[in-house]
């Protein structure tokens, strides 16, 4: 159940929340949210791809994990098993929350129904003893910080996409060792032929997408389309495993 | 082989002979050991605290720490915290820490930590142990591997439990022989080694090596050889104790650190464990009545566990000998633990040295008779070198003290100061403690922990050859922002036997009741 705050020092002041990794603190997702600014570590680890949603029709981008729901083929018991961490992971169970004004500061907001939030005297502190922030908060809301920055930029981002129609459907057939099948269906991924067919031209699509700084992250969600294979042979180790 | 050394004999179950018997059968597993208690003496518990080297020797033995924390009651010990030594006053505390200072010139170290803020003390510039010391944290998360933590610990433990969870490991696990009798005689072989012990109601028990874990009844290195005992009570004056036991609340804070108090003539020991807290005043009879000692110790008692009412205690008298034996390896017998020597538990020096006799022996282990003179030889120097630092490393925390009451004043009398203390004394007037002072294997107190106790007591900072160096300036920012980030990150002591306990039953979810 979730449970969102606004985190404060008063009365959030003795709260510990579990930093390890695991089931029990909500690891196994198949997938979770990522912004362009972190395109190039994630395209390192795991398949970007971007999915609509079909109520408001808006865009977001992806980091996939695993091919159902409930899947992470990166979670080895207490290990994260890769070396990249997506930010919207390492910032639970703290939100970027906004004022009802949407120009209004960001704030930090925390789930208390998350299961990352201590039951016991275990875990981080967020607060120090006379309600200083330490080092752990500091370092989340930096994160958090980045996060939003990425989700705000997103939104250009992904007009940038639409503009230049470069989101193709995406359905991937996995046929495992054992003979299964599966499929993954539902999302998109850039479309590599007509990224190549835009004008070169300094002052056309190119230069623009590049001098608003989306070019690189268009590229880096491309190359990790090579990352399914790596999923897929995660996901046969784990059949065969048992 | 002629004369091999096959059949280990050990004399006394407590601490010092369990300790023994674990250590040698697992480094050496081709040794048939047998250990004979006699059933009518209760084992003393030489100390309740060790050093952090009891990590390795209980993993060497093949302890878990999860087990060894739940069969002991033990508790985790990152240093010791000396209340009023330097003049008694209400702010008068430091602590003395078992993480050493960050890498560097500790002149350089030195100096940056004069130029920071002033009141920042010593400990708590060069190591982040004294921010989780304050604040009653663990040195470790349960998730870490065993035996490694986030910063250097030891541990407190029930010594009488101690010795019996290492008695189950030892006859369990490791194939040691245990034999309830009463060592009654001795038999000589021809050459003057020990050939047998003679035991009421049992068969001669020969063996090829004896290990005197007799405690204070020395039975072999004492009563047997009449090895000479060097009394080394002109520098260390206390000879008696007081010890009581104090249950504590189930979620009580937990300590970090074993606190000493001085007092007019002596010290207060204070040591938590998650059931109990184990108190005891330790004072030199010369200075102080029996009744005096006893009126401190209700008095601390009132002040520091104010649910306990002091009139229905019973304290333990306890008097002692300072000193050791000239020799503790004598012929085909070693004398470890008690047998060996005994000094006030100020910084309980008495379980590491057992742990580091038996590394010595278990590592230059005599495969004939024929070695065995050299091996001894050569232990003896080694340990009586180890007695002169433990015995001037205890005296250094009364020397620097400024109290005037005679008992400390007595303690600052030259003629009471080792030679060897007032000359590294007058070094440190110019340079801090180095291994240049203490360059041996194992030193037992490092060049750390002298410059701990030296700074803690306000001893002056050399000024030549002091300068502020941007490296050694951002070694202490590190150190404060580690402080900051373990005290963020390491539970309580509390909590961590209580979620450890939660873990070793059946477990329910938060707020349910376990599924059958």
């Amino acid at each position: 159940m979730t449970k969102h705050q606004i985190l404060n020092n008063s009365d959030h002041r003795d709260l510990r929340v579990r930093t390890e990794t695991g089931v029990e603190y909500g690891d196994n997702v198949m997938a979770c949210l990522t912004v362009p600014a972190e395109f190039h570590r994630v395209q390192g680890c795991f398949p970007i791809v971007f999915r609509r949603d079909v109520e408001s029709d808006k865009l977001s981008a992806l980091a996939l994990f695993g091919f159902e729901n409930g899947e992470n083929l990166f979670l080895e018991g207490e290990r994260w098993d890769a070396r990249y961490r997506p930010l919207a992971l390492t910032i639970q169970p703290f939100l970027v929350g906004r004022p009802a004004t949407d120009d209004g500061e960001a704030q930090v907001h925390i789930d208390m129904g998350h299961p990352r939030i201590a039951a016991s005297g275990e875990g981080t502190r967020v607060f120090d003893e006379d309600g200083m922030p330490t080092p752990y908060l500091e370092a989340i809301a930096e994160k958090l910080g980045d996060l939003d920055h990425g989700y705000r930029e997103s939104v250009g981002f992904f007009a940038a996409l639409e503009r230049y129609e470069l989101l193709e459907p995406f359905t991937l057939e996995v046929p495992l060792n054992d003979g299964s099948q599966h499929s993954l269906v539902g999302f998109q991924t850039i479309d590599e032929r007509r990224l190549a067919s835009l004008d070169g031209d300094a002052l056309g699509a190119l230069g623009a997408l590049h001098s608003e700084g989306f070019l690189l992250p268009i590229f880096m969600a491309l190359a990790s389309v090579s990352q399914f294979s790596e999923l897929v042979g995660r996901k046969n180790a784990r059949v065969a495993g048992g | 082989m002629i004369g091999s050394v096959q059949h280990i004999v050990i004399v006394g179950g407590g601490t010092a002979g369990w300790l023994s018997a674990c250590v040698l059968a697992a480094r050496h597993p081709e040794l048939a050991i047998t250990l004979v208690e006699s059933p009518d003496i209760p084992t003393i518990g030489v100390g309740e605290g060790t050093w952090p080297t009891m990590r390795d020797t209980l993993a060497t033995i093949g302890i878990s720490e999860a087990e060894f924390l739940r069969e002991c009651d033990a508790s985790f010990k990152q240093g010791s915290r000396f209340d009023g030594w330097v003049n008694g006053s209400a702010a008068d505390s430091y602590l003395h820490p078992f993480t050493q200072p960050p890498q560097g010139d500790m002149r350089d170290l030195l100096a940056a930590w004069q130029a920071g803020s002033a009141d920042t003390a010593f400990a708590a510039a060069m190591t982040a142990q004294h921010a989780t010391c304050a604040r009653d944290l663990a040195p470790r998360q349960r998730t870490m591997p065993d035996y490694s933590g986030a910063l250097n610990y030891g541990y407190h433990l029930d010594a009488g439990k101690f010795a019996a969870l290492l008695a189950r490991h030892a006859t369990d696990r490791l194939g040691v022989t245990r034999i309830y009798a009463e060592v009654i005689g001795v038999v000589t072989g021809e050459n003057g080694d020990i050939a047998a012990l003679e035991l009421r109601k049992y068969a001669t028990l020969a063996g090829d090596f004896f290990l005197d874990c007799s405690g204070q009844a020395a039975i072999l290195i004492g009563r047997h050889f009449d090895v000479e005992w060097i009394d080394r009570s002109d520098v260390s004056f206390n000879d008696r104790a007081l010890a009581v036991q104090v249950p504590v609340a189930p979620d009580s804070p937990v300590a970090s650190q074993t606190i000493g108090t001085a007092h007019e003539a002596g010290w207060l020991w204070d040591i938590a464990l998650p059931t109990r807290r184990g108190i005891g005043c330790v004072y030199s009879s010369r200075f102080l009545t029996d009744e005096a000692s006893e009126r401190i110790l209700s008095d601390y008692l009132r002040a520091q566990v104010p649910w306990v009412d002091p009139d229905q205690l019973a304290p333990r008298k306890l008097s002692f000998a300072t000193g050791h034996r000239a020799r503790f390896w004598e012929r085909n017998c070693l004398a470890v633990g008690l047998s060996a020597g005994f000094i006030e538990p100020l910084e309980a020096s008495a379980i590491v040295l057992i742990e580091l006799s038996l590394m010595a022996l278990a590592e230059n282990f005599p495969a004939s008779r024929t070695t065995m003179d050299i091996h001894a030889a050569r232990f003896n120097e080694l340990f009586l070198y180890r007695w002169d630092r433990i015995v001037e490393f205890l005296k250094l925390h009364y020397v620097l003290s400024h109290r005037d009451e005679p008992y400390w004043q007595a303690q600052r009398a030259p003629e009471t100061i080792p030679p060897r203390l007032a000359e590294n004394l007058a070094l440190w007037k110019e340079q801090p403690p180095a291994i240049w002072d203490l360059p041996r294997v194992n030193e037992i107190f490092s060049a750390a922990s002298q410059q701990y106790v030296l700074y803690g007591m306000n001893f002056p900072v050399p000024t030549q050859g002091i300068t502020t160096t941007p490296a050694a300036a951002a070694r202490l920012v590190d150190v404060r922002e580690r402080a900051r980030a373990l005290a963020a990150a390491l539970p309580a002591n509390r909590d961590y036997f209580i979620a450890a306990a939660a873990r070793a039953e059946p477990r329910a979810a938060h707020g349910e009741f376990a599924k059958r």
